[in-house]
């Protein structure tokens, strides 16, 4: 750890003794450890992909073959699982977005106090357990013919993920000057008319942010779905999995086949839109207002 | 202003309008005054889903607390007894330390492995990003995948890891049927899915650390271990803070990795107040203990987050 407090040796140590050899070394130790800690942390994620390769049960078969993928999308409801989980999670995003980006706006520009009120109440509201709000939205939606329904389970995905979306927004549109709004006003654009053109639309990192926050807070989820989904027509992903699982423990190789079904449009969705993801945006937001 | 304006060009193309607190000072009030009822207009959908999705279930909630209802419908009023039936149970109080205990080594063992990542990641490393991006993957990668492999790896005395130690001479310890291991094996699994968002907030914090305060502090004879302590931790105290009360908060609500792993057992050792309050409700069917569990739960997380909020903005003035 303290060898890697000092970003760069300091201009004393460079002239004083041989810097760069020692710089070298320590980077080489570096790299070592990073590597062992990172295969390390990794096993649970190879494991995954490894059985999902290998033959099936009770085959002597060795080396890898896409046997399992073939098999749960031809034997398994796994084809509808995924279905049913991107058409969720994807329209959580969409709604999502829709409604905390004009209310990250308000939140952003309006700064008064029930603005801030509003504020508190979405900070306390992201910060309460799911399960408080699971069972009054179970006797309510099974009135409303919603339990076993994935409009049901995407409803309080939005409602979940709604209150940090919201803050993710705020805090981007914090970052642009209103200045540039102002110049749409003399111009003579609405509100909403800069909000759209001005504001929106130079926030594309902003809203992809939230959209991956919000994908992943849907695509993960396990407690709305075990409470609300019955049949496995209806299940998303980690419930067909969950279940496969429990129906199928021993053969691991379908088991980690649907793993790795899961596991992958949230692995390619980072890989592909990592640098407009900001952790740290979602902390700054907290600490912005 | 036409539309050649430098500024709104700049805008245009997205040039020039980032940098923390680009808008700050400007911000304040300006929007409202022009268009309130348009601005109006932009929160109500916002309104409108907290109220129906939040607040509504959090009144039915209080509700059904006093009442001994089912799943079905709100039974007679009952006052405070389902909360005097949780408080006095030894299951809550069991259920309480769990969570207290998983919640303190999830946030503090996920900082500590995040904090010393982080650290390594800022300095020259061959291959820093390729790591970066990998060691995200737990945090990335579901937690339902996750559990199954770990569940893979452990969960009988045929597992890999358990016959890997039966190799090198430690026994055949059964990580999940044994109480105290599985304890152990929980907080563990917790520590090794959240580490990566802690990585990535103290990583945040740490670019904005001005590099030429080391060279000042070396030059004044501090060492690495007193810089560490006397500049890079009260530089990022803030960003830490907010994390320490990000993950307190999911560690307190998680559910999947709990039960996931263990179901809440062996013998209630790994029971959270979320799994004891989702057992209590759709596996006991008692729905008045189950939300009076939820609603003390709530009622603390309420308090402690005005309390941080009010933190957080007395620091955000600072």
């Amino acid at each position: 750890m303290s060898t890697a407090t000092a970003p760069l040796p300091s201009r004393r140590a460079r002239a004083v003794d041989t810097a760069p050899e020692r710089e070298k070394r320590g980077q080489w130790f570096r790299f070592a450890l990073l590597l062992a800690v990172t295969l390390v942390v990794l096993v649970p994620v190879l494991v995954t992909l490894w059985l999902s390769l290998r033959p099936g049960l009770g085959s002597t078969a060795t080396g890898i073959t896409l046997g399992n993928f073939t098999a749960i999308f031809r034997d398994t409801l796994t084809p509808t699982w995924l279905g049913n989980s991107l058409v969720t999670a994807l329209s959580t995003v969409a709604v999502a977005v829709a409604v905390a980006a004009p209310a990250g706006y308000v939140l952003s520009r309006g700064r008064n106090r029930l603005v801030s009120g509003y504020s508190l109440l979405l900070f306390v509201v992201q910060s309460l357990p799911v399960i408080t709000a699971v069972v009054p939205l179970f006797i309510l939606f099974a009135k409303l013919g919603l339990v076993d329904d994935l409009a049901g389970i995407t409803i309080i995905y939005v409602g979940s993920s709604m209150s940090v979306a919201t803050w993710m927004m705020a805090a981007y549109f914090d970052s642009i000057p209103v200045s540039l709004e102002e110049a749409a006003w003399i111009d003579g654009a609405s509100v909403f008319g800069s909000f759209l053109r001005i504001v929106l639309r130079n926030s594309l990192p902003g809203v992809l942010s939230t959209a991956i926050f919000t994908f992943l807070l849907a695509w993960n989820d396990y407690l709305v779905a075990i409470v609300f989904l019955r049949s496995n027509t209806t299940f998303t992903l980690p419930m067909g999995l969950q279940s496969f699982f429990q129906q199928n423990s021993t053969d691991w190789g379908s088991v980690m086949a649907v793993a790795v079904v899961m596991m992958l449009p949230p692995v390619i969705v980072f890989a592909a839109l990592n640098r407009y993801f900001s952790v740290g945006g979602i902390g700054g937001s907290l600490a912005g207002r | 202003m036409p539309s050649h304006s430098p500024a709104l060009s700049r805008a245009r193309r997205g040039v020039g309008v980032s940098g923390p607190g680009a808008g700050r000072p400007l911000a304040r009030n300006r929007g409202l005054r022009r268009g309130g009822l348009t601005l109006f207009a932009l929160i109500l959908p916002s309104i409108v889903l907290l109220l129906l999705i939040n607040a509504y279930p959090l009144v039915y909630a209080a509700r059904q607390s006093l009442h001994q209802g089912s799943l079905i419908a709100a039974g007679d009023f009952v006052g405070l007894d389902n909360y005097t039936r949780v408080l006095t149970s030894t299951a809550f109080w069991k259920a309480t330390r769990f969570t207290l205990l998983f919640t303190v080594v999830g946030v503090f063992g996920s900082w500590l492995v995040g904090l010393g990542l982080a650290l390594l990641l800022k300095s020259r490393v061959p291959g820093r990003g390729t790591f970066k991006v990998l060691l995200l993957l737990p945090w990335v990668v579901p937690i339902v995948v996750s559990s199954t492999a770990w569940n893979y790896l452990l969960a009988t005395p045929d597992s890999p890891l358990p016959r890997l130690f039966t190799a090198v001479g430690w026994g055949n310890p059964l990580f999940l049927a044994d109480p105290t291991l599985a304890v152990v094996t929980v907080c563990l699994f917790k520590v090794w899915a959240s580490f990566p968002f802690m990585m990535l907030m103290t990583s945040a914090a740490l670019t904005s650390v001005d590099g030429t305060v080391y060279e000042a502090a070396s030059m004044d004879g501090a060492n690495r271990w007193q810089q560490f302590t006397g500049i890079t931790l009260p530089l990022i105290a803030r960003s830490t803070y907010i994390s320490w009360i990000l993950m307190t908060i999911f560690s307190v609500n998680d559910f999947p990795t709990i039960y996931l792993l263990t179901g809440g057992g062996p013998v209630d050792a790994t029971t959270s107040l979320v799994v004891l309050a989702y057992r209590t409700v759709f596996q006991n069917f008692q729905t008045g203990p189950g939300v009076a569990i939820a609603f003390l739960m709530t009622a603390t997380l309420v308090v402690v987050s005005v309390l941080l909020y009010r933190q957080i903005r007395k620091s955000a003035v600072e």
